[in-house]
């Protein structure tokens, strides 16, 4: 606060508030001072655990456990304890990384593109959006790793570094520039979210009641002391990350749609992949991002922060890529017609029709009819609506990949070697361990840092405008 | 750490010796400098204890503690290498060998391949001059030498007994019976066509006379000989020549499959495919055109032109019905009384009016024959046919045949048995317990501890033929040299040393062979003679002599008149084909993993036999696929599970022979897996029965199948055209699929689409080999689907079989595959003819049978209508090798890349096995190790049909234990040439590349210093091609415009499969063209019917668009 603000104003100057109705709805709601937003929020961390916690957390390391044994299972026996055969060579592995990978697009979203485009309504969402993405990230990483026939070398020589033949990585690979693509996501995604974080630790640090907790948080801080030169490298820094993450929300998932559309598949071989999964990657991530804050808002009593009004905005950007989604599966079908290669027609056929028929219409169900119920204001401020909408949401997507995937493997174009692919109890449990650990980093997040930038938060209430009635420094509060 | 020079120990006594006057006064100065020239070292000049002195010591104290560390060395194994090199011998050079592999007609003329000592690939002999390729049995035997469960001791009764002892045993049989002139004695063998048997066996005749000889086979084939000796009066056997027949008819008789000698006949049958060039002078004749009549559905029936599907009862009538046609039509004085014969048959008459003028206006140039499961009058009818026709004596030579032995039942009541080879235990049980009941001693010589090894006196291990001496003859008569290749593995005897001993001499079998060979030579043994003999592996000039022979018009209407007219088969009372199966033989070679992972060439089935019938059968009787069915008639009974097969015999079931074991590793994986047993239900010896009822057990079965799918989907895959189609437009290959409509791109000048990023062994042509660039051309025209290329491919690239589960899982991981497609009028395939008893279950396993008609399900193809008389096509499938390979580009690791010569190769040690190359290859010929294949045991698999069942036994992973008896063998069948990949690596047909190396390193040998390296055509043969009895595959350098596969590729009916995908694959086929007679009922090529039907596009006109103006037609 600077040292003008303090003085009074004439009341001469004063400015008239605006009229009620074209009074902005305010981000946080009940008028909540910035001290309340500063000890509400860090209390989720300082006070004892809610007592669901604790719970939640062992089911999701039981989980996680789970994934890593049937890892071990997997490496040291082969990958055949999988259900994947010839033709169906990718399956589970591959849709559950496109899966998460896809989920973590709404953390980049949020925090960059609408940090670009001053959306301030992302700041009570974009923390717990960012350490979503960070998670999917690493649950997404595990598959393509763990999926390969000799994960030894493939540790060995999937990064560029050329043998002692002089042979380096086939870099028309699309599995190389996936390599590429994830590590640079996962890397920007980390430094964005943590830079992010920073004034924030240093509140947790200022707040702290023991020493290791001091310690730990003012490690981690970075020695931030919220100087006005401090705060202007951050705000640079997040300025410049933003701009850095921006392209990246695209890029990855158009690289990972190469995975298929640069092959020649049926099926796999279009050039609408890269927009149809990125908003695929964006619809699945908020889809993710309200499974996950719709309950918590009521759990951690954050309705304020995340009010009402937050959840109908990312229910609108739900509708609108899910139109997308449904767009793109309506014109896959018109150019499989169009474009006259009996080949692919026929794989379209077979998708909607073939013995995958009901994976494709669970696709279809979820993601095409579900976010258009979205298109009603009740629907998406009914919080047990929103959060089942979601759930198919979810479901929906993870179908879409393994629909992509599987159906179009199983019967290709000579019509000798088509199959057909089952799962096994390993791809199942390998599946489902890995919602254990994101849950289990989720968890842990929550409780240990704060889940929502409070900084950032404090910087959109009104309280935060000088200017404002309730501006300043008058009514106290702190940074 | 600097070394500095040690100190020289100082006398005591005597003169002193100094580096320097410093160094005698060892002054302060002297170890200042020491220090600072030696720092690390210097101390040493000094220290009273040294580092060295401080080691010695502690070792020293810890040796008398003793901790001494000597017990931890590993044990010492000396090596020593060959103190002198065996002549001819170069470690790494394979050797070769002339042998031949006995069957039961005759012997299959071998080169066999000697890898440090281990046979390990077997080959045709080339230099034999009735040479015909191999089959799968042929190319499998080598594992069967490896086969962990061969009988591998002596027993007596049972217990472990010595060799020596087992042989005096057998010294004093012989003398026993010497003594009472054999009373009592009989020996049952399986046919063998060794001259050194003929020899034993009529010593042994002559010392014991009254011994019982008798001679048994499970599936016999002594029909023929039989037939021809009876239509001509003399003991004369048949040699059927098929390359010189222009029209063939065959009456159940699968001589392309079933049959001894496919093989041979294969090859003469593909010889009258192959076309050189469209003569349209030649017309229909261009080609052989083959009539079948057959109950089961056989590779002669999917090859066949025209067929004709009856039961195997009715073969007789049809058989009757034309011979009746063919006489009366030829003029032929002869004629039969077989009205009554010919009626029952309900057939339609212009199959057999059209199919008997055509076979007579090629008279002379016509063949007939009948089928070994069928009864004598078949085979007589036959003969008359062949007479009438000018074929007995020309394309029917007869050859002169032994007079026929005792049959099985004619031992009982012998008090000892000798039983050499055959397992009548199993295939014959009734007979042999009726058999063995009176029989004080059994001897028994067999390959496997097997059925018949149950209560014997004594069980002999029999050596495998690769281990053996001896000889037999090709089926021409040609003399064959049996050399071995290793010394018995366990020891084993061989048949003719078990005879010689009961005859009183102790000599051994090759002693034996060579006393053959002499007397087969003059008397004397002339050594020249029998090395050129054991190097040739054949005595030239000891073919057969035609007899000529006169048909015996008297005697086959006698045979004729006792014939019965048959009753057709119903709903109640069916009938029953024993067929000898593609993989197992009759039962012989069920321990072969091998063989038992080869998918059948038509249903494809694998790991399993089935009771195949047709759909309307199926249909009346309620029964689905993998229903479990009790078989029973007059008493007997069996019990196996349902498999619809298209194209067979209304109410005929087809049982094929030689499942069911309850022994070895692989024989009986488990109680399921392996099939059922059909001889419980067959009278020894008969072909079919009649009267046989089914009923439903309510259990079912899981088939493994390698191609779910039968329908090409209008796919042109495999193209075709009949002679008149191909005459009119020779290139109508070219006409089909996408790449038909290229008009509108842009084209380089030599007429290829032009790409927009070329290849860069075209941009930079310095890449690629200006002296090879390999490619092969399959043609599907001979190719007859028989399947041998698969097991060559399989023994020689070090291919592992995966197990049953695993195969229904879909990870068989053979490099090459046959597909076998059926094809049927697409009108009857819109027309749907579901069976709605099938509907609910398809409901419940593969989804809505609302859209069945939208998308073919794997399931319901079996319950339509045009499965009831489908044509089959063949196509061997293997990696295509393309020039802009879409595996390549996609993986990240550089692990499959091309060679400069044009083959797309795989670095398995780089590969991680990310398995997108399979993904993105359209031909999905490449295979990936899910497991550790090589290093998981053998037997005790059970079928993981379970979705969360994970007890599949075949592979504990890094836990479980393989026998060791299984790594010591079976590892030994291994080409030392090609790498055994591990798990989780990619791997797929390289074009044979070790050969391709070893050949281009002679050639380079060979060329010294001139620049001759250009491997000869014809030097490199992939295993496929070497094995295959058709010659259907032809590989060589692309670079040289006069080798074979060269010209091949400028013929018009060149094509490349999914040509449009602008890979440009270096394996091409050459389009099938069929020989349908126009005259006949459904003279259609049904796979062009369908691809027009789907395409709205014909082939047949322009370049495969419809006529001008016709823009609907356009569409595709």
């Amino acid at each position: 606060m600077s040292a003008a603000a303090e003085h009074h104003v004439p009341s001469s100057v004063k400015i008239a508030p605006p009229p009620a109705e074209l009074e902005r709805q305010p981000l946080v709601l009940q008028n909540r001072s910035i001290g309340w937003i500063s000890d509400h929020i860090a209390g989720i961390c300082e006070g004892p655990a809610p007592k669901w916690w604790l719970p939640a957390l062992l089911m999701s390391v039981s989980l996680m456990t789970m994934m890593f044994g049937c890892i071990a299972y997997l490496i040291a026996t082969g990958v055949g304890v999988w259900g994947l055969n010839q033709p169906v060579a990718w399956a589970w592995d591959i849709t559950n990384f496109v899966f998460w990978i896809g989920i973590g697009h709404a953390g980049t979203l949020i925090s960059a593109i609408l940090f670009l485009l001053r959306q301030k309504w992302r700041t009570s969402v974009n923390r717990a959006a960012e350490a979503m993405t960070l998670f999917a990230v690493a649950c997404a990483g595990i598959f393509p790793l763990i999926h390969v026939g000799r994960i030894w070398y493939a540790l060995w020589w999937l990064p560029p570094i050329p043998n002692n033949y002089g042979i380096w990585p086939q870099f028309r690979s699309p599995l190389l520039w996936d390599v590429f693509a994830v590590s640079t996501y996962g890397t920007v995604s980390l430094l964005f979210w943590y830079t992010g974080l920073i004034p924030d630790l240093a509140t947790m640090r200022d707040r702290a009641t023991s020493k290791v907790k001091k310690f730990l948080y003012g490690l981690f801080a970075f020695g931030w002391t919220g100087s006005n030169r401090h705060w202007s490298n951050y705000e640079k820094a997040y300025l410049l990350l933003a701009g850095l993450s921006t392209p990246l929300v695209l890029s990855v998932h158009s690289i990972v749609s190469f995975d298929f559309a640069v092959s020649q598949l049926p099926g796999w071989h279009t050039t609408i992949f890269p927009p149809y999964f990125v908003a695929g990657a964006v619809f699945s991530g908020f889809g993710m991002v309200l499974t996950l804050l719709v309950p918590l808002r009521t759990l951690c009593k954050l309705e304020d922060i995340v009010t009402v009004r937050h959840v109908e905005l990312m229910c609108k950007v739900i509708l609108a890529t899910g139109s997308i989604v449904g767009y793109a599966y309506g014109m896959e079908f018109f150019i499989a017609w169009y474009g006259g290669n009996p080949y692919e027609l026929a794989a379209f056929k077979n998708r909607a029709f073939g013995p995958y028929w009901w994976s494709y219409w669970w696709m279809i169900s979820c993601n095409v009819i579900s976010p258009h119920l979205f298109w009603f204001k009740w629907c998406r401020t009914n919080m047990v609506f929103v959060f089942i909408v979601t759930i198919f949401v979810n479901i929906g997507m993870w179908f879409e990949r393994f629909v992509i995937i599987v159906t179009s493997l199983h019967r290709d174009y000579i019509p000798s070697s088509w199959g057909y692919f089952k799962p096994t109890w390993v791809d199942i449990c390998t599946f489902v361990g890995s919602f254990g650990l994101f849950m289990t980093l989720f968890l842990l997040f929550m409780r240990y840092l704060p889940m929502i930038a409070i900084s950032e938060v404090k910087g959109v209430t009104p309280q935060a405008d000088p200017h404002h009635p309730m501006g300043g420094a008058k009514h106290g509060g702190h940074h | 750490m600097k070394v500095i020079p040690p100190v020289c120990p100082e006398p005591d006594s005597g003169p002193q010796y100094f580096r320097s006057p410093e160094a005698l006064a060892d002054s302060p100065e002297l170890r200042e400098w020491a220090e600072k020239e030696f720092p690390a070292g210097a101390s040493e000049l000094s220290a009273a204890e040294s580092r060295r002195d401080f080691m010695k010591l502690m070792s020293a104290s810890f040796m008398l503690a003793g901790f001494g560390l000597t017990g931890c060395r590993r044990p010492t194994e000396h090596i020593y290498p060959f103190g002198k090199q065996p002549e001819g011998y170069t470690h790494g050079v394979a050797q070769h060998f002339a042998t031949a592999m006995p069957t039961r007609t005759g012997a299959v003329p071998l080169l066999a391949k000697s890898s440090d000592g281990r046979p390990t690939k077997v080959e045709a002999n080339p230099l034999h001059p009735d040479q015909a390729g191999t089959d799968q049995f042929v190319q499998a035997s080598v594992l069967g030498l490896y086969d962990p469960d061969r009988a591998q001791y002596f027993r007596k009764n049972g217990s472990i007994a010595k060799r020596e002892e087992a042989l005096d045993a057998l010294s004093v049989l012989g003398r026993k019976f010497a003594a009472n002139q054999g009373q009592g004695l009989a020996i049952v063998a399986e046919s063998s066509s060794s001259p050194t048997r003929t020899r034993l066996q009529a010593a042994i005749a002559a010392k014991f006379p009254n011994a019982v000889w008798a001679s048994y086979d499970a599936v016999d084939s002594s029909i023929h000989a039989r037939a021809a000796s009876l239509v001509t009066g003399k003991s004369v056997q048949p040699y059927f020549k098929f390359n010189l027949a222009k029209r063939i008819l065959s009456l159940d008789c699968d001589f392309l499959g079933g049959e001894d000698e496919m093989y041979r006949y294969t090859r003469d049958f593909a010889k009258g495919r192959k076309i050189a060039k469209a003569d349209e002078a030649k017309k229909d004749d261009l080609i052989n055109r083959l009539y079948a009549v057959e109950s089961l559905m056989t590779l002669t029936g999917g090859n066949a032109d025209h067929r004709l599907r009856v039961a195997p009862s009715q073969v007789a009538a049809v058989a009757a019905q034309l011979a009746a046609e063919v006489l009366k039509q030829s003029g032929s004085s002869l004629s039969f009384d077989i009205a009554a014969l010919a009626a029952g048959a309900k057939v339609d008459s212009k199959w057999i009016t059209e199919c008997a003028k055509d076979l007579v206006a090629h008279k002379g140039a016509a063949l007939v024959v009948a089928g070994q499961r069928q009864p004598l009058a078949v085979h007589v009818l036959a003969h008359a046919m062949n007479e009438a026709l000018g074929a007995l004596g020309k394309i029917v030579e007869l050859h002169p045949a032994s007079s026929p032995a005792k049959s099985l039942a004619d031992v009982a009541g012998a008090e000892t048995i000798i039983l050499l080879g055959a397992n009548p235990a199993y295939t014959a049980a009734e007979v042999w317990s009726q058999v063995t009941k009176t029989a004080k001693t059994i001897v028994r010589l067999g390959y496997h501890e097997d059925e018949s090894a149950s209560g014997v006196a004594w069980h002999l291990p029999a050596a495998h033929y690769l281990e053996s001496w001896g000889d037999a003859r090709t089926s021409d008569g040609t003399v064959v040299a049996i050399q071995p290749l290793i010394a018995p593995l366990f020891g084993g005897l061989t048949e003719s040393e078990v005879l010689a001993r009961l005859a009183g001499t102790n000599s051994s079998a090759y002693e034996l062979a060579r006393e053959t060979f002499a007397s087969l030579t003059g008397g004397v043994l002339d050594e020249e003679k029998w090395k050129k003999f054991l190097h040739d592996g054949f005595l030239s000039g000891t073919r057969s002599t035609a007899v000529s022979a006169s048909f015996d018009r008297a005697a086959a209407a006698a045979e004729l008149a006792k014939a019965a007219a048959p009753k057709a088969p119903s709903k109640g009372e069916l009938e029953v084909v024993f067929h000898r199966d593609y993989s197992v033989d009759d039962g012989r070679y069920t321990n072969n993993g091998w063989l038992q992972e080869l998918p059948d060439p038509i249903t494809k089935i694998v790991w399993d036999n089935a009771v195949l019938l047709s759909r309307e059968t199926a249909a009346q009787l309620g029964l689905k696929n993998g229903d479990v069915v009790a078989i029973s008639a007059a008493g007997r009974s069996a019990e196996g599970a349902v498999w619809i097969q298209p194209g067979m015999a209304d109410f005929t079931l087809g049982l094929a022979l030689g499942y069911g074991r309850k022994w070895g590793r692989i024989a009986c994986l488990d109680k399921f897996s392996v099939g059922f047993n059909a001889y419980p239900l067959r009278v020894t010896g008969v072909g079919f029965i009649s009267g046989v009822s089914v009923k439903a057990t309510g259990r079912t079965h899981q088939f493994i199948c390698t191609q779910d799918h039968w329908t090409l989907h209008g796919r042109p895959v495999v193209r075709e055209a009949n002679v008149d189609q191909y005459l009119a437009k020779p290139d109508f290959a070219k006409n089909f699929d996408l790449d038909a409509h290229t008009d509108y791109l842009v084209k380089n000048p030599d007429g290829s689409i032009k790409n927009i990023y070329e290849h860069p062994y075209k941009t930079h042509p310095k890449l690629a080999s200006q002296t090879h660039q390999w490619g092969m051309v399959v043609d599907l025209n001979a190719c007859t689907g028989c399947s041998a290329c698969v097991i060559a491919c399989q023994s020689e690239n070090n291919i592992p079989i995966v197990g049953k589960d695993q195969v229904a899982k879909g990870r068989e991981l053979h490099w090459m595959r046959i597909d076998r497609y059926y094809t049927a009028d697409p009108k009857k395939k819109q027309q749907g003819g579901m069976i709605d008893a099938f509907l609910s279950n398809a409901a419940g396993t593969q989804g809505n049978p609302e859209t069945v008609n939208l998308v073919e399900r794997d399931e319901l193809q079996a319950t339509k209508k045009w499965i009831d008389d489908p044509q089959v096509v063949t196509q061997p499938m293997m990696c295509q090798h393309c020039e802009s390979a879409p595996c390549e580009s996609v993986c990240p690791v550089n692990a499959t890349a091309h060679d400069d010569e044009g083959v797309n190769v795989m670095a398995y040690n780089r590969c991680v096995g990310t398995r997108y190359c399979a993904n993105n290859c359209a031909w999905k010929v490449r295979r990936f190790n899910f497991f550790d294949y090589n290093k998981r045991p053998i037997g005790g698999g059970k079928l993981a049909s379970d979705l969360f069942s994970s007890n599949i036994g075949l592979y504990k992973g890094p836990l479980g234990n393989r026998p060791g008896d299984e790594i010591d063998l079976v590892t030994m069948a291994r080409n030392p040439d090609v790498t055994v990949r591990m798990r989780g690596v990619m791997e797929k047909c390289t074009f044979c590349q070790q050969r391709i190396e070893s050949a281009k390193i002679a050639q380079k040998v060979k060329a010294g210093a001139s620049d001759d390296v250009q491997v000869k055509d014809g030097a490199i043969k992939t295993a496929c091609q070497q094995a295959c009895p058709a010659d259907a595959i032809a590989f060589g350098n692309l670079l040289d415009p006069k080798s074979k596969v060269s010209l091949l590729k400028q013929h018009d009916r060149n094509y490349t499969v999914l040509g449009f995908l602008d890979t440009k694959p270096r394996t091409t086929y050459l389009a099938r063209v069929r020989n349908v007679n126009p005259a006949m009922p459904d003279a259609k090529i049904w796979s062009l019917e369908e691809y027009k039907d789907v395409t709205h596009s014909d082939p047949m006109k322009g370049h495969g668009h419809a006529p001008e103006g016709d823009k609907k037609g356009a569409k595709h």
